[in-house]
């Protein structure tokens, strides 16, 4: 097993659930913030997560 | 702390996907060595990243939180100062004869080098703590997630406990290490947000710096006296006690760390794991410790947080949790909350996995039954780690009949770590050590931490037997006896292995200094040979080191 897959899932999942709470919950807020940190953060972590899944399939793709 | 539902389908999730990790790889277990070593197949990215996440627990992510706002910058130097010297020592000089005598475990490569009784001294010793360990974290968890959630202690004891068993049972030692990366990255993913917004909040760090007193923002300017700095340790106790002693007795010793090192794939491997965990190590104090840090100067900042307290006295435990309920909307505050129990299952995986090794290979095959198939022992290693997980449910519980138990224990664990090393760097570094020498040191060197612990007295601690001195903290007197506990090893294992008869050079090929073949990798790219990899994170480390000052 790739831990590349997994990892890359999990992070691509919860970056899409951080931006979907940052898109249809955007006056979700903390009590000390203004900023939308589901959207920053989930940005972040969906981009982590799909670069996983890049690097899992292109040594796929190079070692079949 | 109130969560939404999106706040459980994240921590649901991630339940699954620890799960079905183990799930994936139990179909990779046929023999005792696959289960309980790995079969030495793991790739060096993912025992790296393990070698860290073994170490950071629930206890040390909430206690370093907690520990920046009651110590400040200094407490990075549990990192920089530590472990990063001793990680480098171990990858470099000690990985060699770890990996190349082919020992299973830390236990058995005293048995090799030295005898029998060395290695039981350890074996039992360091099987009793690792249970202990695990226990008193799960109590931990246990409390805080009761404080700050209202959630049961026994529901979320059991069920956090219930998820380790079910994936180190099902994939042994690779599960245990591949989830350990997955929650690494959890972990980051989890609290690096959190350190972001509150140093925002904070004014950045030259608002902390304005906030706080000078002795909280340096990490080295104010130790030439103990009285300067809020840790209350002197320079020498500093480098000595904890850079020295307590930091190599850890990393280099103590087989829950170097478990994962032992997994890697190759020698190569092995060595480069520890080397190339230093470079995440180095920059967790701004994950870790910086929100500590940022929380006690945003409370003297009437923004609205307020330095969580007990009875009249701060309770440097909810620093980390108070933070999370201040600055995480619903969303976010699913993953810091995954984060915490990933920290948690990362660290009792790493005690459980390390506790099985040892019993089933150290203490089971070699004093109950030896010489039985390996099929037996697969066998007895998955029952050991349903066992393993029952008994530290039992001491989670222990631990709630007496308040005191976890202090008793801090102080256990430093007097049993303290000696350590001085056996392990006169085993591999001189041969003429014998192995009635190596055992007379240890057990004297323990002894000798013990009568340190009770002679002298620290914030109301020790001094049972007598009371000759009195340390400015109990940090200092960890530090003291740790130096003290070292010494008398050192010497006593000179003494005696003088007087005693060594071993001849033959049967201690692979195991001792200079008897040992030591891999040159000169045909490697440079990120692959240690040599250069050392170079840089000894640079970058300095550059922090000055940085912070």
């Amino acid at each position: 097993m790739d831990l590349r897959v997994p990892s890359g899932w999990i992070f691509t999942l919860l970056g899409l659930i951080l931006l979907g709470m940052s898109v249809f919950a955007p006056e979700t807020r903390a009590a000390l913030t203004t900023e939308n940190v589901n959207l920053y953060s989930g940005i972040c972590m969906l981009v982590f997560g799909l670069f996983l899944l890049l690097l899992a399939w292109r040594a796929t793709r190079s070692n079949p | 702390m109130k969560l939404a539902p999106v706040d459980y389908v994240i921590l649901a999730l991630y339940f699954a996907f620890v799960l079905g990790i183990g799930w994936r790889l139990r179909k990779r277990i046929s023999s005792s060595g696959d289960f309980l070593t790995s079969g030495r197949s793991v790739p060096v990215w993912i025992t790296s990243l393990a070698f860290i996440a073994a170490n950071l627990g629930a206890l040390e992510l909430v206690g370093m939180a907690g520990s920046g706002a009651k110590y400040g910058i200094m407490t990075a130097h549990f990192y920089w100062l530590g472990a990063i010297p001793a990680m480098l020592f171990m990858g470099i000089f000690m990985m060699p004869f770890y990996y190349g005598s082919k020992a299973r475990s830390v236990p058995e490569y005293l048995k090799m080098r030295f005898d029998e009784k060395t290695r039981a001294f350890n074996a039992f010793s360091f099987a009793i703590m690792t249970i202990f360990a695990s226990g008193i974290s799960m109590y931990a968890l246990g409390l805080l997630l009761r404080l700050v959630l209202g959630w049961s202690f026994t529901v979320s004891v059991l069920a956090s406990a219930a998820i380790v068993l079910a994936y180190t049972f099902l994939g042994g030692l690779t599960s245990a290490i591949y989830n350990e990366v997955l929650q690494f990255f959890l972990i980051v993913m989890g609290f690096a947000p959190l350190a972001i917004v509150s140093v925002i909040k904070a004014g950045g760090w030259q608002g902390i710096v304005s906030r706080l007193p000078p002795n909280m923002t340096h990490a080295w300017r104010y130790m030439g006296s103990p009285t300067d700095n809020p840790m209350g340790v002197e320079i020498f106790g500093m480098v000595a006690g904890l850079g020295f002693v307590l930091s190599f007795g850890y990393w280099c010793t103590n087989f829950l760390v170097v478990q994962r090192a032992m997994a890697a794939d190759s020698m190569s491997a092995a060595r480069r794991t520890p080397l190339i965990g230093t470079i995440p190590k180095m920059f967790l104090p701004f994950v870790v410790i910086l929100p500590g840090i940022a929380a006690l100067a945003l409370s003297k900042m009437n923004v609205g947080y307020a330095f969580p307290m007990r009875a009249g006295s701060p309770n440097y435990d909810l620093v980390l949790t108070t933070l999370m309920a201040k600055f995480y909307p619903a969303g976010m505050l699913g993953v810091g909350l995954t984060g915490l129990m990933a920290s948690f299952m990362s660290g009792m995986a790493g005690n459980v996995t390390a506790f099985n090794t040892v019993f089933t290979y150290d203490i089971y095959q070699s004093y109950i039954r030896p010489g039985a198939p390996d099929r037996h022992y697969l066998t007895v290693g998955r029952a050991t780690t349903v066992v393993g997980v029952l008994l530290s449910i039992g001491a989670a519980y222990l631990a709630t009949l007496f308040n005191n138990l976890m202090d008793l224990l801090q102080l256990v664990f430093g007097v049993v770590n303290a000696p350590l090393f001085a056996t392990f760097l006169l085993g591999m570094f001189w041969k003429r050590t014998t192995a009635h020498g190596a055992f007379a040191g240890l057990s004297i060197g323990t002894a000798a931490a013990i009568l340190t612990l009770s002679t002298t007295v620290a914030e109301g601690n020790g001094g049972w037997i007598a009371h000759l001195h009195t340390f400015p903290s109990q940090m200092a007197q960890n530090f003291w006896i740790a130096i003290i506990a070292f010494t008398t090893n050192f010497v006593i294992s000179i003494v005696v292995s003088m007087f005693t008869t060594p071993r001849t050079d033959k049967d201690m090929e692979g195991l001792v200094y200079g008897l040992t073949k030591v891999p040159h990798d000169a045909t490697a790219k440079w990120y692959e040979r240690p040599a250069p990899l050392t170079v840089m994170v000894v640079i970058l480390l300095l550059i922090l080191n000055i940085w912070f000052r």
